[in-house]
């Protein structure tokens, strides 16, 4: 970067939190630890952070880990390698763990006077090196915390639906099943029935297969509500549901599911 | 069900008469024993097909059986005393065997729900006693800054997180029933003190009538849903904005309503734990009489309502 080559200019920082009485702590705190620092700017999210990071070229950032919108670590991400980052967390035994292999600082919330002097006597000595673009550390911060998409598959956790006039969430544990009803699907609950519009074939690949099992082209089951398999009179299994007196045909391309029960 | 009855009824009605008449030739002492016990377990299993079975069944075999006895094997009497025999055992031992499997089945499953029940009992205590380190370090960050630059306010912000801990901790509290109020203060408490955290981020409201403060309420619940609200409500959206606590009666139920003009509901987002701890903690304290409901306001964001019976809380001695 630019700045290290000029003889010794003043060190610049920016400090990203959302909430303004710990940035304001944060800044005061600086002021007592490394005097000569100059803090250029000051971001309520990350957004923010890398705007004024782009913008002001500054040698240091501050970053708050949860933060509205873009967090520090998505932050972190996006300017990896433009300034050192130091990141600020209330406690987050993750990061910890994560930040003690060495890479970069943190500061931990309400920031210590004498822990926030040795952050800031370890970037004096990093000053003089280009910014670590720290990817392992990010891959495996944002894997821990799950910040980006790098986690498995998620499934629907709630499905919302209406019930009568009103609009509702409903979570996946409560639903019996699904069943497909003309241009809707029937959510069925052991209180009430709703309905939504999204199809069963479509709804199957959002669903978690450990959680429902399809046991018919119109009907999806959640494991956990069936209460016993039977066969009806034409040798077909048929499954009762706890808490629903309906009773849901296997067809035939299904009856696999229930093979050892 | 019906298949099953079906096949043990072919065992039960056919074969006590055949192997009756195929003891006599063998002869021998330990065939004769196995025999004999061979015999008590079919007995015992006829007894029990001939218990349960329904009177029309039971009609339908009888009659197959005589078909079977008195026409083709012209053992009339025979197959008459086994039909009498069993509509006897029917009659006289019928009701009570039928009762008995009945009752061990419900004791059985009354036995698993208790434990089940201990056990949902058990972890909401342990959820319940949970106070986020998140929180609890910013506002004493927080609280840090304030006594630097603004004293009383810093003063205030304590007596706040006092009151809010006094009332969120499980050891703090005492036996009695938590009323609406109690629970409502607490809240308030909680939003006075993201209030200053969050600044102009935060809104909020609290519309509960004098008169139903002291209704019972569940603790910690109205908590969860405010800590909800603003968690993944309000906080991740960059603008913040209002939350509301209200209450009220509809069809003789006491209705609470946390609504919040947040970012709305995330239908992957695994932020339900809270939720699902206070819908199994409603199931296991009112047996189904109470609920709650995640509605989703056409205006956006969302308002969590607990419904549940509506009871006034004894004075307090």
């Amino acid at each position: 970067m630019t700045a290290s080559m000029h003889p010794a200019p003043a060190p610049t920082a920016v400090v990203a939190d959302d909430e303004r009485l710990m940035r304001d702590q944060i800044v005061a705190r600086l002021k007592e630890a490394w005097p000569e620092l100059l803090i250029v700017g000051e971001a309520s999210n990350g957004r923010e952070a890398i705007d004024l990071v782009r913008s002001l070229d500054p040698d240091i950032v501050f970053l708050d880990i949860s933060m509205p919108g873009t967090d520090g670590i998505e932050a972190a991400t996006a300017l990896a390698g433009q300034a050192h980052v130091v990141f600020v967390t209330a406690h987050d035994e993750y990061a910890i763990r994560a930040f003690e292999q060495g890479a970069v600082d943190y500061v931990l919330k309400p920031a210590d006077p004498a822990r926030l002097a040795l952050t800031c006597q370890r970037l004096r000595e990093r000053l003089t090196q280009a910014p670590d673009p720290m990817h392992d550390l990010l891959a495996q911060l944002s894997q821990r915390l799950g910040a980006t998409g790098l986690e498995p598959r998620e499934y629907l956790r709630w499905v919302q639906a209406s019930v009568g006039a009103t609009l509702r969430m409903i979570p996946t544990s409560e639903i019996l099943f699904f069943r497909a009803e003309d241009k809707y699907t029937r959510v069925q609950t052991q209180r009430f029935e709703a309905l939504i519009r999204k199809p069963i074939k479509e709804l199957i690949d959002e669903l978690d297969p450990k959680e429902f099992w399809q046991i018919h082209r119109s009907t999806v089951v959640r494991v956990d509500a069936v209460e016993q398999v039977s066969r009806n009179l034409r040798g077909n299994q048929v499954v009762h549901v706890k808490g629903s007196d309906e009773k849901l045909e296997v067809s035939r391309s299904f009856n696999h599911l229930f093979k050892q029960m | 069900m019906s298949a099953d009855q079906r096949s043990m009824g072919g065992v039960g009605a056919a074969e006590p008469g055949g192997r009756e008449s195929a003891s006599r030739p063998m002869g021998i002492r330990p065939a004769f024993r196995e025999i004999r016990k061979g015999v008590v377990v079919v007995w015992w299993a006829f007894f029990d097909w001939v218990a349960v079975v329904s009177w029309k069944a039971l009609l339908l075999v009888s009659l197959f059986c005589l078909i079977i006895g008195a026409g083709i094997l012209q053992l009339p009497t025979l197959t008459l005393l086994l039909i009498i025999g069993a509509f006897i055992v029917k009659v006289v031992a019928g009701g009570k065997r039928r009762a008995d499997l009945t009752a061990n089945e419900a004791m059985r499953r009354a036995e698993t729900e208790r434990l089940e029940r201990t056990v949902v009992e058990a972890r909401m205590e342990a959820l319940q006693a949970q106070i986020e380190p998140h929180f609890l370090f910013n506002t004493l960050g927080s609280i840090d800054q304030l006594i630097q630059t603004d004293p009383p306010r810093a003063s205030k912000m304590q007596q706040s997180l006092i009151r809010y801990l006094r009332s969120a901790m499980p050891q703090m509290r005492d036996g009695s029933r938590p009323t609406l109020g109690q629970q409502v203060g607490l809240c308030r408490a909680f939003l006075e003190i993201m209030a200053v955290r969050m600044e102009g981020r935060l809104q909020a409201a609290v519309i509960v009538p004098e008169g139903l403060k002291s209704a019972v309420f569940p603790s910690m619940m109205l908590q969860t849903l405010v800590e909800n609200a603003i968690k993944h409500g309000l906080e991740p959206k960059p603008e913040g904005g209002l939350i509301e606590i209200a209450a009220e009666i509809v069809d003789g139920q006491l209705a609470v309503h946390v609504r919040d003009t947040g970012i709305g509901f995330l239908p992957k987002g695994d932020g339900g734990v809270g939720l699902a701890n206070v819908r199994e903690r409603l199931k296991a304290l009112y047996h189904g009489r109470a609920e709650l409901i995640i509605g989703v306001p056409p205006a956006g964001g969302t308002c969590a309502t607990i419904r549940l019976p509506y009871e006034v809380a004894s004075a307090p001695g």
